[in-house]
Order: structure tokens, then C-alpha cells, then sequence
């Protein structure tokens, strides 16, 4: 089985701060920042532990804000101002933006939009909500959050497509994870039950480590308000869409 | 620190040994312990493998409400280093390393643990939150009980598998793969922390968590599983330890005259205080529904004071506090095992 490097778009706009002043050359960091600098220690980890590692995290910066895309050499210098490993910058209108994703392989897409994500997800593409609390988030290690409820809970319309994209996220995950041993880990997987009790995280534990991720941290909330664990856990994505009907 | 728990299981020969029905078991109770439990129907025969937990049992616990808000319940967090026995695991920890102690653990998944120090604890908050469904269906204020463990969440199904098997109450928890709990301790508004690591308890006390810790005593005694019965000592548990330190530093002379010059100045609060409130509360429930004499719920206060003497400004204390203690032992510096040995509570503070 060749195993391909793990393709991961992210949206410029979480990336870097939209500049107010034109004349900057370098834009100021957002929301996603700490979450790339996650990636790369990964992917660093992963290179020493073995240089000749191919399941790597391959980012790929998208643009569909026009403003944006006229500053594209800023985007372009801003990553290496801040020594960010991008592989490809794609730049592309708002209404084929999710061709550009299927085109590109993308297997997981990031964004701090609610209506870009949902759409890449309906076409099928594996997707996650950044928000405020990725903007904290520590970047020494890489923390994806799974929603438990959402693994159990039947998709209200789970496409093949989209089955076969969280199947082989997972299964890949699941290896980049066990590259690493339990202490020291760059990349954690945490699971969190929001509101069933510990049957639901129990079959939830099941049903991913049968997709080859075994999981690190799992609270079971069983109905307490989930903000102050969630701002403890600090994860920098939470994957909550697309999962659903991943159990048989 | 919390001294014994009187553990009612294993009554082989009165000493803590795993009963070992299988090779590979890690100890299940078997036999007369589990034909005690109400709710235990399915293990009256004594099978010779420990047998694989599938699916749960029937809860028998009707209506009311399951899953409580953490700040209207009175919630304890329990490791499962003291609600189960999990001594084999650790030797596999600390002999071997993390990775083959993971891969112990899921080997075993299907293998309960055996209750541990903690568990005629956890067993008689559940009877009285029976009771308390009874009489307030609509209620939060009940016990909630929270596993903290800091292990990896490998583990997590047997702990699972393990609840299931002992008919548990308990549907929430925490296993944070090594990194500190005592963040989400207070996340759940934890009025009660026990642990095996002495440790952890410091870490819990200095964030302002009531905390304890518990270990397996040596003798092990039958304990009421109809009533939960709580005792404190009372400096540096439910008071502060000021005058032990006088104590420590003087000896008994001065510590007698700094208690008679300060009898009427009321006693800092200790640790647990807040913890004997909570009780209190719940105490008061069933006492306002005509069940004072047989409240489910019963304290203690044992004490090395003297009634005659610096028992008073304990008991004046409390009193100032609005905290009612159902039985106040003075024992004036006589030993305690006796008369803990009578009380036979689920829980010393010490």
C-alpha cells in the first residue's frame, strides 16, 4: 500500500489577518497560525524519527478573497516571513473554489467559515471548523478533537464519497499517530461526548480504533456544559462533520 | 490524609488477597460478596474464567434525573486507582514501561478490575441517591461521580467494561492521557477528590479542591450498604491545623492553654469542610421529608480533643458554621481504631 502525503487545505484568510493597510508587505497572523505550526512539528517529529518518511502533512493555502488574491506575492513572502511550510498556494474563485479542492486531492479542508466548510462537506470533502479557540492554541502539539456524538450518530446523508474520504483520514491518522509513542507525542487525539453517557464513548473509542485511531484523552460529559473542557483541551480542529455513519 | 476505607470485599481469611479464579484475572469478586448486592442477579454461580462483559445489565434505577449539572450536584471525582485494584497493572507500568503496560491493559479489556479501596464508598452514594430519587425526582442535588484517571484512553474500555460488570452508576469521566487533571476537576465543580497519589491530592488542596487520598487498609470489615456513614477528624480535616501545629511545635501544655484562652474565637476552616456542608445539605433533604432518624447519610466526627476541655471550641466552631455532626467522638487522645472499628464508616478523613 503506498501510503501519499496527507494533503491539508487551509484558507489563507485563517492563516493571516485580512491587511487593513495595503502597504504591508508581511500580513499579521490569524486564527489558523498556531494550528500550521502544530503541523510542522509533526512533520518535523516525524522526519526524525524517520527521514525517509512519506506520511507527511502537506498544506496547501487556499485564496478565494479577491482582495487577497492581488496581494498574492504578500500571502506568498508572509509565509516565509513567518517560516511556514506551504507546498502549493491555489487561488480560486468563490464559486469553484470546492473543484479546486477535489482537483488538488485535498483530504481535509480547514476554515474559519461556517459556509465555505459546509460546502466543501456536502460535495464530499472531509471538513473542519477553525474557530476563536484555535487562535490559542499551544503549538507544540498538534490536538484533534472528534466529537463523539457525531461518530455514532447516523449521517443524514453520508455520501460514498464522503465516507471514503473520513475512512481513509482516519486510517491514516491512525498511522501518523502510532509513529509516536504515548508520552511526548506531537499529535494527541482527544474524544469528547457531549451528551451521551459511557456507553455512547464507549462505542465511540470502538468505532474509531476499528478505523486504526486509538485515541488519547476521552471525556465523557454526559450532559455538562461542554465550554470549560472544551477551553481546557484547546484543540486546534474539531472533526465533527462527515464522520457520521462511520459505524457499520 | 484519608486513612482505610473498610473494604468489604475479599473475606478470604481476613487478608487482602486477589480472588483468583482465573489464570490471567486480575482478581474479580466472586462468591459471597456479590450474592450481598441487590442488584446483582447474574453471578450467583461461581464460574471458573472471568467471563467477557457484553452489553449492560438492566439499570434499576427508575426515573429521576441521570445526569445532573456539576454545580447543582455534589460531585466526587475518583481515580480509578481507588475504586478498582489495579496493582498488577502498575507492576506492569512500572516494571515494563508504558507501551507494554498499554498493550497489557488491552489485552485484558474484557476483564473487569476488582473494587478497590474506594468502592463501599461509591456503592453507598448510589444507595442514597436512590433514596434521594424516591423523595425529590425532579431534583439535581445528588451525588455525582466522576472517574479521573490519568491514563491513556487505550484503557478506557476496560474501565467501561469494568463499570458495566459492577453495575455502576457512573457516566462520566475524564482519562487525560498523562497530562493533569486538576484543570478539569474544576471544570466539574468537584467538591470531593480522591486519589492513591498523595501527590495529586496536594496539587487538588492547593487549587482549592477537597481532596484525599486512599489506599487498601489491611483488615478489612463489612460496611453498611444502606447507609452512608462519614467520618472527619477535625484539625488540619474540617478545621484548621493551627493547633496542631501548637501541638507539634509545644507539646500538649501549650496546646491546652492556647485552646482554653481561644475558646470562644472560632477555629479556622480545614480542607473539608466545604465537604461536610455539602453533606449537611443533602442531610437536610431527607430530614425534611420526616426521615431524620433513618437518614441514609450519617457523620462523625473523631477526635483526639477532649470533650471536657478543647473539644468545646471544636464543637463551637461548628456550630458558629451552621454544621450539624450526627456523632461527635472525643477521644482525648486514646487510639482511634476502636472506635472506628464500631462507627465502620465508608470514609475517614484523617
Amino acid at each position: 500500500m503506498l501510503i501519499v502525503p496527507w494533503s491539508l487545505q487551509v484558507t489563507s484568510r485563517a492563516v493571516f489577518e485580512p491587511g487593513a493597510d495595503d502597504g504591508d508587505e508581511v500580513y499579521k497572523v490569524g486564527t489558523a497560525f498556531p494550528l500550521l505550526q502544530a503541523l510542522q512539528r509533526v512533520n518535523k517529529r516525524l522526519l526524525e524519527e524517520n527521514p525517509d518518511e512519506s506520511l507527511l502533512f502537506d498544506v496547501v493555502l487556499i485564496t478565494t478573497n479577491t482582495q487577497q488574491q492581488q496581494r498574492s506575492s504578500s500571502i506568498i513572502s508572509s509565509t516565509r516571513h513567518y517560516g511556514l511550510d506551504v507546498s502549493r498556494f491555489c487561488f480560486s474563485s468563490e464559486e469553484d473554489f470546492v473543484e479546486s479542492l477535489l482537483k488538488n486531492n485535498v483530504q481535509l479542508f480547514l476554515s474559519a467559515d461556517r459556509n465555505e466548510a459546509s460546502q466543501a462537506s456536502q460535495k464530499g470533502v472531509l471538513s473542519a471548523l477553525l474557530d476563536q479557540h484555535s487562535a490559542s492554541c499551544p503549538p507544540e502539539q498538534l490536538k484533534v478533537l472528534f466529537s463523539g456524538d457525531a461518530i455514532i450518530r447516523p449521517d443524514t446523508d453520508p455520501t460514498p464519497a464522503s465516507r471514503q474520504g473520513a475512512q481513509t483520514f482516519l486510517a491514516q491518522l491512525g498511522e501518523m499517530r502510532r509513529r509516536f509513542g504515548a508520552f511526548d507525542s506531537p499529535l494527541s487525539i482527544v474524544l469528547v461526548t457531549v451528551t451521551g453517557g459511557r456507553e455512547s464513548c464507549g462505542a465511540a473509542l470502538r468505532t474509531l480504533r476499528s478505523h486504526g485511531v486509538s485515541v488519547d484523552e476521552a471525556y465523557c460529559l454526559a450532559g455538562a456544559p461542554r465550554a470549560p473542557i472544551l477551553s481546557l483541551l484547546r484543540p486546534h480542529f474539531l472533526l465533527s462533520d462527515g464522520l457520521g455513519g462511520l459505524e457499520e | 490524609m484519608v486513612k482505610m476505607s473498610l473494604d468489604p470485599v475479599q473475606v478470604m481469611s481476613g487478608q487482602v488477597k486477589e480472588l483468583k479464579v482465573a489464570s490471567s484475572s486480575n482478581g474479580e469478586s466472586r462468591g459471597s460478596w456479590e450474592e450481598k448486592e441487590e442488584f446483582d442477579q447474574d453471578h450467583l454461580g461461581l464460574s471458573t474464567k472471568p467471563k467477557p462483559v457484553t452489553g449492560r445489565r438492566a439499570r434499576k434505577v427508575e426515573g429521576g434525573v441521570f445526569f445532573p449539572k456539576p454545580e447543582n450536584a455534589v460531585t466526587i471525582a475518583v481515580s480509578s486507582r481507588v475504586l478498582f485494584r489495579t496493582e498488577r497493572e502498575q507492576k506492569v507500568f512500572e516494571q515494563k514501561g508504558v507501551e507494554e503496560y498499554l498493550r497489557y491493559q488491552v489485552e485484558h479489556e474484557n476483564e473487569p478490575f476488582a473494587p478497590g479501596p474506594a468502592f463501599p464508598f461509591v456503592k453507598a452514594l448510589e444507595a442514597v441517591n436512590a433514596r434521594l430519587r424516591e423523595l425529590y425526582p425532579q431534583s439535581e442535588e445528588l451525588f455525582d461521580i466522576v472517574l479521573v484517571t490519568y491514563n491513556h484512553a487505550h484503557v478506557g474500555i476496560r474501565l467501561i467494561n469494568t463499570i458495566n460488570h459492577h453495575n455502576l452508576f457512573i457516566e462520566r469521566f475524564c482519562m487525560t492521557g498523562g497530562s493533569s487533571p486538576i484543570g478539569y476537576l474544576k471544570a466539574w465543580h468537584t467538591n470531593l477528590y480522591l486519589s492513591a497519589d498523595a501527590e495529586k491530592v496536594r496539587e487538588a488542596l492547593a487549587e482549592g479542591i477537597a481532596a484525599a487520598t486512599m489506599f487498601m487498609p489491611e483488615k478489612l470489615t463489612e460496611v453498611s450498604e444502606s447507609q452512608l456513614r462519614v467520618a472527619f477528624d477535625g484539625d488540619a480535616v474540617l478545621f484548621s491545623d493551627e493547633s496542631e501545629r501548637i501541638f507539634k511545635a509545644h507539646g500538649l501544655d501549650k496546646f491546652f492553654e492556647h485552646e482554653r484562652e481561644n475558646e470562644d474565637t472560632l477555629l479556622d476552616h480545614g480542607p473539608l469542610k466545604g465537604f461536610l456542608e455539602a453533606l449537611g445539605k443533602l442531610q437536610k433533604k431527607f430530614y425534611a421529608k420526616g426521615h431524620r432518624l433513618d437518614c441514609p447519610i450519617r457523620t462523625y466526627l473523631v477526635t483526639a480533643r477532649s470533650a471536657a476541655s478543647s473539644g468545646i471550641r471544636a464543637l463551637k466552631t461548628l456550630r458558629a458554621w451552621g454544621l450539624e455532626i450526627d456523632e461527635a467522638l472525643f477521644l482525648a487522645g486514646a487510639p482511634k481504631g476502636p472506635m472506628l472499628e464500631k462507627i465502620r464508616p465508608h470514609i475517614y478523613f484523617d
